[in-house]
């Protein structure tokens, strides 16, 4: 099966300096990947050069297609949702407003009520909260609001900027088990990047590691568990 | 108590007229984080087009509606050619921008219209009714009619819709919005085509007081200020609040503090802004400037 996202020697960066300098990498329908590596490595950095954030040199291509030239409003309607650092809350607007911006671009009426349903279901917390302004939510319900909104776009790949940041270790497991979730009912492909190595290489099948901009190393996350030599080096535990 | 409750009536009309100029600054402001100048201007030109509508025979009724639909489009031309090209410019840019904007339009009103003032018609007539014992205008009482219905149709548009829910999202984030599918560059030229319409409403509702002429609006838009700083800038309801607490103020302070009358209302609407920004920055209505990180 092809690959849903493509990069392939994509470069950029901010103003003069240099961030990204070839990042090559794949994330097929419905896999988990993982995109790891130190602060500055440019994780962040290469979620934001495939929804369109800022320019980059190379190839990136989703279901086949090059998204060269898109603007980041027409990459989303493409089926990617980005839950960026920070989360992406509108802080300004209540609880279901942000779910309400989740369906913006959905056309199929009908099945609204039943999604909501069930991303109340996942998140009982947010039914409570519905009426509340999101900023007056906790991190970790912020963090549950940007994957309910997640759920209602229906999006064919989710790109996770680390989702753990912040967090009580308890809320990252129930986080994670909410990915896994969305990945296996949903099929939803998800490239997670992440500083918590450990919990990411549990979650995904597939790893990347970078290192200054250029990928160090890439393998089955069963097998970069493994490896002392990687562990040290790259993923710090 | 008589001739206090007709001023109260009085400077509700007023604050009507101040109210949606307010509203129209603060949807600028929200979706570009400063005031638009050019908006006392551009509710003036509005208002020419709609006496000329209304010369060539239109109704005034159907004047009003086309007019707003004319200063929408004109609104939204104006973010697509003026302001986009300068969108991610620093603020001075900006205001500088809008300043340019307000001379232009102003400029370009005397150019094709005049400076001589024309007297502009009112679909209320001069009569007055009793209401609890004090006499209003019908000439007052529908301008509050109609600040009335605009703003509440505002309020719906965007507390109720989702195209509103998509302005408020884009205008307060524009990078998390994008990342949710919402065109907001769109978004702002909307804003912009919403607050020339409600603009226009406040320079249609003022002409048949002040007559129309270029400069008809200088004096209102300070008022508006004044309304939009009380009501906490980033707030559509504190504007409008903030227009109507204005306007009582100002014709209060007109009829009973002797020497204010007349010339010295607008230090009334400057005393007010300087003691909002001494004593409440953030006005009836606005958060503080603190966020959650």
């Amino acid at each position: 099966m092809g690959a849903l996202l493509e990069l392939e020697g994509v470069r950029c960066g901010y103003g003069q300096t240099r961030v990204l300098h070839g990042v090559s990498l794949s994330v097929g329908e419905g896999d988990i990947v993982s995109l790891l590596g130190a602060n500055g490595a440019g994780k962040t950095t290469t979620l934001r050069a495939i929804t369109g954030g800022l320019r980059w040199d190379g190839s990136i291509t989703f279901a086949g297609r090059s998204l060269k030239h898109l603007g980041t409003e027409d990459i989303v309607r493409l089926g990617i949702a980005h839950v960026p650092e920070g989360r992406g809350v509108l802080t300004e607007l209540t609880v279901d407003e942000n779910l309400r911006l989740g369906v913006y671009l959905r056309r199929d009426s009908t099945s609204f009520a039943r999604d909501y349903d069930r991303v109340f279901e996942l998140f009982p917390i947010l039914r409570e909260r519905r009426r509340l302004s999101a900023s007056t939510l906790s991190g970790g319900e912020q963090q549950m609001l940007a994957l309910a909104r997640v759920l209602l776009m229906r999006p064919k790949l989710v790109l996770l900027d680390e989702p753990s940041l912040g967090l009580a270790p308890m809320v990252v497991r129930s986080i994670f088990e909410v990915i896994r979730t969305i990945n296996q009912t949903d099929g939803v492909a998800v490239l997670l990047v992440e500083q918590n190595a450990r919990i990411a290489l549990e979650l995904s099948a597939h790893a990347y590691v970078l290192e200054v901009g250029r990928v160090a190393v890439e393998g089955p996350s069963s097998e970069l568990k493994g490896e002392e030599s990687v562990r040290r080096s790259y993923l710090g535990y | 108590m008589q001739e206090f409750l007709q001023q109260v009536v009085s400077g509700l009309a007023t604050g009507g007229i101040f109210a949606s100029l307010a509203l129209a600054l603060v949807l600028i402001y929200n979706a570009m984080g400063l005031v638009n100048f050019a908006q006392g201007e551009m509710a003036m030109f509005a208002t020419f087009i709609a006496l000329v509508l209304i010369d060539r025979g239109l109704n005034y009724w159907i004047a009003l509606p086309v007019t707003l639909i004319i200063a929408f489009a004109g609104g939204v031309l104006i973010q697509r050619i003026v302001i986009r090209p300068v969108e991610r410019a620093p603020v001075l840019t900006l205001v500088i921008v809008t300043l340019g904007l307000a001379t232009l339009v102003n400029g370009m009103a005397g150019f094709l219209f005049g400076y001589v003032p024309h007297s502009f018609p009112t679909p209320f007539s001069a009569q007055t009714v009793n209401i609890f014992g004090a006499l209003a205008s019908y000439q007052d009482l529908g301008v509050i009619a109609v600040s009335g219905v605009v703003l509440v149709l505002i309020y719906l548009l965007l507390q109720r819709t989702t195209l509103g829910l998509a302005l408020r999202a884009a205008s307060h984030h524009p990078d998390a919005s994008r990342l949710l599918g919402i065109r907001v560059s769109w978004m702002l030229a909307l804003g912009w085509g919403l607050a020339s319409a409600v603009g226009a409403v406040s320079g249609l509702l003022a002409a048949p007081i002040l007559l129309l002429q270029p400069n008809m609006m200088q004096t209102v838009i300070i008022y508006a200020f004044a309304a939009a700083v009380l009501g906490g800038i980033e707030s559509p309801l504190g504007a409008v609040v903030g227009g109507l607490i204005v306007g009582v103020t100002v014709n209060l302070a007109g009829a009973y503090v002797p020497g204010v009358g007349g010339d010295l209302q607008l230090a009334v609407a400057f005393a007010i802004i300087i003691a909002v920004l001494v004593l409440k920055p953030n006005g009836l209505f606005g958060r503080a400037g603190v966020r959650r990180v």
